[in-house]
């Protein structure tokens, strides 16, 4: 017997939570992109399934999941040149000692 | 097929929760490197070859050993997390929010029978030369465009970088 889609969206579902509480409760901002890593791959394993079960057109769902793919790339690149940034002007990656601009 | 869906969804999920909860920011590294193996190896058993390899390949070889080189250039000296909390101080809040979501997510899959009715299409594997050509002919503006998008984060990170050595001079 084959996995039905609904396992591949919930264990999805799973996944994107589990990354979204690591991104609102951990301290630290490199912790925060990993969890939001965890959340971009969770999407990717929804196109890749909703891919394999429908094959709308023979390509479309593997193309997007190459560029989504792409742009987490240049996201975690962009993100931990920040981070660095961040950890020279602050001495500190926590992200509860970066208020500068809390009212 | 149904024990290696739920073997690899098994560590797929301690990988995740474990980079999400150890306190040692390295063992978070190594959790990540294996949730990203448990990932590329749903797309191998969703016959998606190349996506899997793609991931093992930008996820495993070039992001996780960037994060480990950002934790090396932003450590303390002592290494390790100490004594202090490394969650915030209103930290079932997010775990509510987190909860509250995979339910919602979970109850929208369980009431749409739309999900529970798909069946596989055809099993022809997609080959990686349609995915080249495709990437040269019907794909051409979007793959571009991500060219153009990858130049600039390169250059938006090394700037974004190098910005304070700049001031110091």
């Amino acid at each position: 017997m084959t996995i039905p889609l609904g396992h591949y969206l919930i264990l999805a579902g799973i996944i994107f939570a589990i990354g979204l509480a690591g991104a609102l409760t951990r301290k630290n901002a490199i912790i925060v992109l990993i969890a939001i890593e965890l959340m971009f791959n969770a999407a990717i394993l929804n196109l890749i399934a909703f891919w394999h079960y429908k094959q709308f057109a023979a390509l479309t769902g593997q193309m997007f999941a190459i560029f989504a793919i792409s742009i987490a790339a240049a996201e975690s690149a962009i993100g931990l040149a920040l981070v660095i940034a961040i950890y020279r002007h602050y001495k500190s990656v926590d992200v509860d000692d970066i208020k500068s601009l809390k009212g | 097929m149904d024990y290696a869906f739920w073997t690899i969804s098994g560590i797929t999920v301690l990988g995740a929760l474990l980079a999400v909860t150890l306190r040692n920011l390295v063992h978070c590294v190594l959790s990540l490197i294996l949730f990203f193996l448990g990932i590329a190896a749903h797309y191998f058993l969703l016959r998606a070859d190349f996506i899997g390899a793609v991931q093992i390949l930008i996820y495993i070889g070039a992001v996780a050993v960037l994060i480990l080189f950002a934790i090396m250039l932003t450590r303390n000296v002592t290494g390790e997390a100490g004594p202090q909390e490394v969650v915030g101080v209103k930290w079932w809040i997010g775990s509510l929010c987190a909860a509250l979501t995979a339910g919602l997510i979970s109850f929208a899959v369980r009431a749409d029978s739309v999900a529970e009715t798909l069946s596989p299409g055809p099993k022809a594997t997609v080959a990686v030369a349609d995915i080249g050509k495709g990437f040269v002919g019907n794909w051409i503006v979007p793959f571009e465009a991500m060219a153009v998008l990858l130049t600039a984060a390169l250059i938006g990170a090394v700037v974004i970088a190098l910005e304070e050595v700049r001031n110091r001079r």
